[in-house]
Protein backbone atom coordinates (compact mmCIF):
# COMPACT_ATOMS: atom_id res chain seq x y z
CA UNK A 1 0.00 0.00 0.00
CA UNK A 2 1.39 3.40 -0.96
CA UNK A 3 1.68 5.88 1.88
CA UNK A 4 -0.44 9.02 1.83
CA UNK A 5 -3.52 10.68 3.26
CA UNK A 6 -5.91 8.15 1.74
CA UNK A 7 -4.14 5.20 3.41
CA UNK A 8 -5.93 4.66 6.74
CA UNK A 9 -3.08 2.65 8.28
CA UNK A 10 -0.51 5.30 7.42
CA UNK A 11 -2.86 8.00 8.72
CA UNK A 12 -3.46 6.10 12.00
CA UNK A 13 0.24 5.50 12.56
CA UNK A 14 1.45 9.05 11.78
CA UNK A 15 -1.37 10.47 13.90
CA UNK A 16 -0.53 8.25 16.88
CA UNK A 17 3.10 9.36 16.60
CA UNK A 18 2.12 13.02 16.24
CA UNK A 19 4.19 13.05 13.05
CA UNK A 20 3.02 16.33 11.46
CA UNK A 21 6.28 16.41 9.47
CA UNK A 22 5.19 13.27 7.58
CA UNK A 23 1.93 15.05 6.73
CA UNK A 24 3.70 18.23 5.59
CA UNK A 25 5.86 16.07 3.28
CA UNK A 26 2.65 15.24 1.41
CA UNK A 27 1.74 18.94 0.98
CA UNK A 28 4.16 20.59 -1.50
CA UNK A 29 2.51 24.04 -1.34
CA UNK A 30 2.84 24.15 2.48
CA UNK A 31 6.51 23.18 2.13
CA UNK A 32 7.03 25.92 -0.42
CA UNK A 33 5.52 28.49 1.96
CA UNK A 34 7.64 27.26 4.88
CA UNK A 35 4.95 25.96 7.25
CA UNK A 36 6.02 24.03 10.36
CA UNK A 37 4.27 22.80 13.51
CA UNK A 38 5.22 21.87 17.06
CA UNK A 39 3.33 20.96 20.22
CA UNK A 40 1.80 24.12 21.64
CA UNK A 41 3.84 25.16 24.72
CA UNK A 42 0.87 27.02 26.24
CA UNK A 43 -2.07 24.70 25.67
CA UNK A 44 -3.14 21.38 24.16
CA UNK A 45 -2.81 21.07 20.39
CA UNK A 46 -0.36 22.47 17.87
CA UNK A 47 1.34 25.81 17.33
CA UNK A 48 2.02 26.54 13.64
CA UNK A 49 4.72 28.79 12.25
CA UNK A 50 5.25 30.38 8.83
CA UNK A 51 8.84 31.28 7.98
CA UNK A 52 9.38 34.74 6.48
CA UNK A 53 10.36 33.55 2.96
CA UNK A 54 11.11 36.19 0.29
CA UNK A 55 8.79 34.24 -1.99
CA UNK A 56 5.82 34.84 0.34
CA UNK A 57 5.88 38.61 -0.17
CA UNK A 58 2.89 40.21 -1.88
CA UNK A 59 3.71 43.89 -1.36
CA UNK A 60 7.35 44.82 -1.91
CA UNK A 61 6.93 48.42 -0.76
CA UNK A 62 5.96 47.74 2.87
CA UNK A 63 7.10 44.85 2.62
CA UNK A 64 4.15 42.62 3.54
CA UNK A 65 3.25 38.97 3.09
CA UNK A 66 0.76 38.11 0.31
CA UNK A 67 -2.67 37.96 1.95
CA UNK A 68 -3.39 34.79 0.00
CA UNK A 69 -0.26 33.19 1.45
CA UNK A 70 -1.43 33.99 4.98
CA UNK A 71 -4.80 32.43 4.05
CA UNK A 72 -3.13 29.29 2.66
CA UNK A 73 -1.02 29.00 5.83
CA UNK A 74 -4.17 29.25 7.98
CA UNK A 75 -5.98 26.64 5.88
CA UNK A 76 -3.02 24.26 6.14
CA UNK A 77 -2.92 24.72 9.91
CA UNK A 78 -6.68 24.20 10.25
CA UNK A 79 -6.51 20.96 8.24
CA UNK A 80 -3.57 19.46 10.13
CA UNK A 81 -4.85 20.58 13.53
CA UNK A 82 -8.20 18.98 12.75
CA UNK A 83 -6.56 15.71 11.63
CA UNK A 84 -4.83 15.54 15.01
CA UNK A 85 -7.90 16.61 17.04
CA UNK A 86 -10.75 14.43 15.71
CA UNK A 87 -12.03 11.52 17.84
CA UNK A 88 -10.81 9.01 15.24
CA UNK A 89 -8.54 9.35 12.17
CA UNK A 90 -10.43 11.31 9.54
CA UNK A 91 -9.48 12.97 6.28
CA UNK A 92 -10.86 16.54 6.07
CA UNK A 93 -11.99 17.99 2.74
CA UNK A 94 -12.51 21.75 2.68
CA UNK A 95 -16.03 23.04 2.01
CA UNK A 96 -15.62 26.76 2.58
CA UNK A 97 -13.15 29.25 3.94
CA UNK A 98 -13.60 32.80 5.20
CA UNK A 99 -10.86 35.17 6.34
CA UNK A 100 -10.84 38.65 7.88
CA UNK A 101 -7.65 40.66 7.46
CA UNK A 102 -7.14 42.71 10.60
CA UNK A 103 -3.60 44.09 10.23
CA UNK A 104 -0.80 44.09 7.69
CA UNK A 105 1.20 40.86 7.91
CA UNK A 106 4.77 42.16 7.93
CA UNK A 107 7.75 40.33 6.51
CA UNK A 108 8.49 38.39 9.71
CA UNK A 109 7.54 35.04 11.28
CA UNK A 110 3.82 34.39 11.67
CA UNK A 111 2.08 32.04 14.12
CA UNK A 112 -1.26 30.28 14.04
CA UNK A 113 -3.39 28.47 16.60
CA UNK A 114 -6.66 26.65 15.79
CA UNK A 115 -9.80 25.76 17.72
CA UNK A 116 -12.10 22.94 16.76
CA UNK A 117 -15.51 24.47 17.53
CA UNK A 118 -17.59 21.57 16.31
CA UNK A 119 -16.89 17.99 15.33
CA UNK A 120 -20.01 16.32 13.95
CA UNK A 121 -20.17 12.89 12.36
CA UNK A 122 -19.73 14.42 8.88
CA UNK A 123 -18.84 18.10 9.33
CA UNK A 124 -16.32 20.08 11.32
CA UNK A 125 -15.92 23.80 12.00
CA UNK A 126 -12.47 25.22 12.80
CA UNK A 127 -11.57 28.73 13.91
CA UNK A 128 -8.08 30.05 13.23
CA UNK A 129 -6.11 33.03 14.55
CA UNK A 130 -2.85 34.31 13.07
CA UNK A 131 -0.48 36.77 14.72
CA UNK A 132 3.08 38.06 14.52
CA UNK A 133 4.86 39.76 17.41
CA UNK A 134 1.90 39.73 19.82
CA UNK A 135 -0.93 37.23 20.03
CA UNK A 136 -3.20 40.01 21.32
CA UNK A 137 -2.74 41.81 17.98
CA UNK A 138 -3.92 39.23 15.40
CA UNK A 139 -3.14 39.88 11.73
CA UNK A 140 -6.04 37.70 10.58
CA UNK A 141 -8.83 35.41 11.79
CA UNK A 142 -10.44 32.71 9.69
CA UNK A 143 -13.13 30.06 9.90
CA UNK A 144 -13.51 26.89 7.85
CA UNK A 145 -15.97 24.08 7.29
CA UNK A 146 -14.70 20.64 6.40
CA UNK A 147 -16.35 17.38 5.39
CA UNK A 148 -14.83 14.54 7.40
CA UNK A 149 -14.06 11.54 5.19
CA UNK A 150 -12.95 8.10 6.26
CA UNK A 151 -10.02 6.91 4.17
CA UNK A 152 -10.04 3.46 2.60
CA UNK A 153 -8.31 0.63 4.47
CA UNK B 1 -1.94 61.68 -12.51
CA UNK B 2 -3.93 59.78 -15.15
CA UNK B 3 -2.68 58.68 -18.56
CA UNK B 4 -3.24 61.25 -21.29
CA UNK B 5 -5.62 58.94 -23.15
CA UNK B 6 -8.00 56.41 -21.59
CA UNK B 7 -6.11 53.10 -21.44
CA UNK B 8 -7.23 50.48 -23.96
CA UNK B 9 -7.84 46.84 -23.00
CA UNK B 10 -4.34 46.05 -24.28
CA UNK B 11 -2.92 48.80 -22.06
CA UNK B 12 -4.77 47.21 -19.16
CA UNK B 13 -3.45 43.77 -20.03
CA UNK B 14 0.11 45.12 -19.89
CA UNK B 15 -0.56 47.13 -16.71
CA UNK B 16 -2.06 44.14 -14.88
CA UNK B 17 0.77 41.91 -16.11
CA UNK B 18 3.14 44.42 -14.54
CA UNK B 19 1.06 44.34 -11.36
CA UNK B 20 1.06 40.52 -10.94
CA UNK B 21 4.77 40.31 -11.85
CA UNK B 22 5.60 42.73 -9.04
CA UNK B 23 4.08 40.34 -6.45
CA UNK B 24 7.05 38.06 -5.66
CA UNK B 25 4.88 35.08 -4.70
CA UNK B 26 2.93 35.21 -7.98
CA UNK B 27 5.95 35.99 -10.16
CA UNK B 28 7.77 32.93 -8.82
CA UNK B 29 4.78 30.70 -9.60
CA UNK B 30 4.52 32.13 -13.13
CA UNK B 31 1.03 33.69 -12.84
CA UNK B 32 -0.05 35.45 -16.06
CA UNK B 33 -2.79 37.78 -17.27
CA UNK B 34 -4.96 35.72 -19.63
CA UNK B 35 -7.59 38.23 -20.70
CA UNK B 36 -9.02 41.64 -19.89
CA UNK B 37 -12.50 42.68 -20.94
CA UNK B 38 -14.57 45.75 -20.16
CA UNK B 39 -16.27 43.88 -17.31
CA UNK B 40 -13.73 41.43 -15.94
CA UNK B 41 -10.14 40.26 -15.81
CA UNK B 42 -8.91 36.69 -16.18
CA UNK B 43 -5.60 35.31 -14.89
CA UNK B 44 -3.95 32.01 -15.79
CA UNK B 45 -1.84 30.00 -13.35
CA UNK B 46 0.28 27.59 -15.42
CA UNK B 47 0.72 24.19 -13.83
CA UNK B 48 3.48 23.99 -11.17
CA UNK B 49 4.11 20.92 -8.97
CA UNK B 50 4.31 23.12 -5.86
CA UNK B 51 0.58 23.88 -6.17
CA UNK B 52 -0.24 20.45 -4.77
CA UNK B 53 -1.86 20.01 -1.37
CA UNK B 54 -2.04 16.22 -1.59
CA UNK B 55 0.88 14.74 -3.50
CA UNK B 56 -0.40 11.16 -3.60
CA UNK B 57 -3.88 11.94 -4.81
CA UNK B 58 -2.75 14.79 -7.08
CA UNK B 59 -5.03 17.48 -5.61
CA UNK B 60 -4.33 21.22 -5.61
CA UNK B 61 -3.98 22.91 -2.19
CA UNK B 62 -7.19 24.78 -1.34
CA UNK B 63 -5.04 27.70 -0.18
CA UNK B 64 -3.65 28.07 -3.70
CA UNK B 65 -7.19 28.84 -4.86
CA UNK B 66 -7.63 31.43 -2.08
CA UNK B 67 -4.30 33.04 -3.01
CA UNK B 68 -5.25 33.16 -6.71
CA UNK B 69 -8.69 34.56 -5.93
CA UNK B 70 -7.19 37.29 -3.72
CA UNK B 71 -4.76 38.21 -6.51
CA UNK B 72 -7.43 38.21 -9.23
CA UNK B 73 -9.96 40.20 -7.20
CA UNK B 74 -7.20 42.68 -6.28
CA UNK B 75 -6.35 43.04 -9.98
CA UNK B 76 -10.02 43.61 -10.79
CA UNK B 77 -10.09 46.36 -8.15
CA UNK B 78 -7.28 48.27 -9.91
CA UNK B 79 -9.18 47.92 -13.17
CA UNK B 80 -12.53 48.89 -11.63
CA UNK B 81 -11.60 52.17 -9.94
CA UNK B 82 -11.69 55.57 -11.66
CA UNK B 83 -7.95 55.84 -10.89
CA UNK B 84 -5.84 52.98 -9.42
CA UNK B 85 -5.67 53.18 -5.63
CA UNK B 86 -4.02 50.98 -3.02
CA UNK B 87 -6.75 48.69 -1.64
CA UNK B 88 -5.84 46.05 0.94
CA UNK B 89 -8.11 43.00 1.21
CA UNK B 90 -10.64 43.45 4.00
CA UNK B 91 -12.07 39.93 3.84
CA UNK B 92 -12.41 36.99 1.50
CA UNK B 93 -14.80 34.04 1.34
CA UNK B 94 -14.21 30.95 -0.82
CA UNK B 95 -16.59 28.05 -1.59
CA UNK B 96 -14.93 24.87 -2.84
CA UNK B 97 -17.12 23.04 -5.38
CA UNK B 98 -14.74 20.30 -6.50
CA UNK B 99 -11.00 19.70 -6.10
CA UNK B 100 -8.60 21.19 -8.64
CA UNK B 101 -6.34 18.44 -9.97
CA UNK B 102 -2.71 17.89 -10.92
CA UNK B 103 -1.31 18.91 -14.30
CA UNK B 104 -3.87 21.43 -15.54
CA UNK B 105 -3.64 25.23 -15.69
CA UNK B 106 -5.97 27.15 -13.37
CA UNK B 107 -7.99 30.10 -14.70
CA UNK B 108 -9.31 32.82 -12.39
CA UNK B 109 -11.88 35.35 -13.50
CA UNK B 110 -12.76 38.31 -11.29
CA UNK B 111 -14.93 41.39 -11.52
CA UNK B 112 -15.90 44.42 -9.49
CA UNK B 113 -19.53 44.29 -8.42
CA UNK B 114 -19.82 47.66 -6.69
CA UNK B 115 -17.59 50.57 -5.70
CA UNK B 116 -18.48 52.83 -2.79
CA UNK B 117 -16.57 55.69 -1.21
CA UNK B 118 -14.74 53.34 1.15
CA UNK B 119 -15.13 49.77 -0.15
CA UNK B 120 -14.79 47.83 -3.42
CA UNK B 121 -16.93 44.66 -3.62
CA UNK B 122 -15.64 41.92 -5.94
CA UNK B 123 -16.40 38.35 -6.94
CA UNK B 124 -14.44 35.69 -8.76
CA UNK B 125 -14.47 32.11 -9.92
CA UNK B 126 -11.83 29.50 -10.72
CA UNK B 127 -11.82 26.59 -13.15
CA UNK B 128 -9.53 24.18 -14.95
CA UNK B 129 -12.12 22.88 -17.43
CA UNK B 130 -14.66 25.41 -18.80
CA UNK B 131 -18.14 25.16 -17.26
CA UNK B 132 -16.76 23.14 -14.32
CA UNK B 133 -15.97 25.68 -11.58
CA UNK B 134 -13.61 24.42 -8.85
CA UNK B 135 -14.28 27.34 -6.53
CA UNK B 136 -16.01 30.67 -6.29
CA UNK B 137 -15.44 33.55 -3.94
CA UNK B 138 -16.17 37.08 -2.93
CA UNK B 139 -13.63 39.61 -1.69
CA UNK B 140 -14.09 43.07 -0.23
CA UNK B 141 -11.31 45.64 -0.44
CA UNK B 142 -10.79 48.82 1.60
CA UNK B 143 -10.14 52.01 -0.36
CA UNK B 144 -7.26 53.92 1.18
CA UNK B 145 -7.80 56.87 -1.14
CA UNK B 146 -5.50 59.10 -3.14
CA UNK B 147 -3.70 60.34 -0.06
CA UNK B 148 -2.41 56.85 0.85
CA UNK B 149 -1.64 55.72 -2.68
CA UNK B 150 2.07 55.93 -3.48
CA UNK B 151 2.84 58.80 -5.81
CA UNK B 152 3.47 57.48 -9.30
CA UNK B 153 1.42 54.25 -9.05
CA UNK B 154 -0.53 55.06 -12.20
CA UNK B 155 2.63 56.06 -14.09
CA UNK B 156 4.36 52.88 -12.92
CA UNK B 157 1.48 50.69 -14.12
CA UNK B 158 1.11 52.41 -17.49
CA UNK B 159 4.69 53.64 -18.02
CA UNK B 160 5.30 52.49 -21.60
CA UNK B 161 1.70 52.86 -22.67
CA UNK B 162 1.67 56.53 -21.64
CA UNK B 163 4.80 57.17 -23.70
CA UNK B 164 3.41 55.16 -26.62
CA UNK B 165 0.05 56.94 -26.59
Amino acid sequence: MREGFDDIHWLERTRAEGDVEAWLDEIPYARRLGVSARPDPDEAGLLFRLEPHQGNIGNILLPALHGGVVAAFMETAATLDLMMATRSPRLPRIVDFSIDYLRTARFEETFVRCRLLREGSRMANVQVTAWQEKETLPVATARLHFVLCTPAG
Amino acid sequence: MSPRTAPSLDDWRRALTRFVKVLPHCRELGLEVHDVTAQSICLRQPWHDDLLGDRMRGLVHGGVLTMLLDTACGSAVLRGLPAPEVCPTLDLRVDHYRPAVVGRDIFIEARVVRVTESVVFTEGSLWQVPEKPVARGIGNFARLGDRNTPHGLVEALFADEVLDA
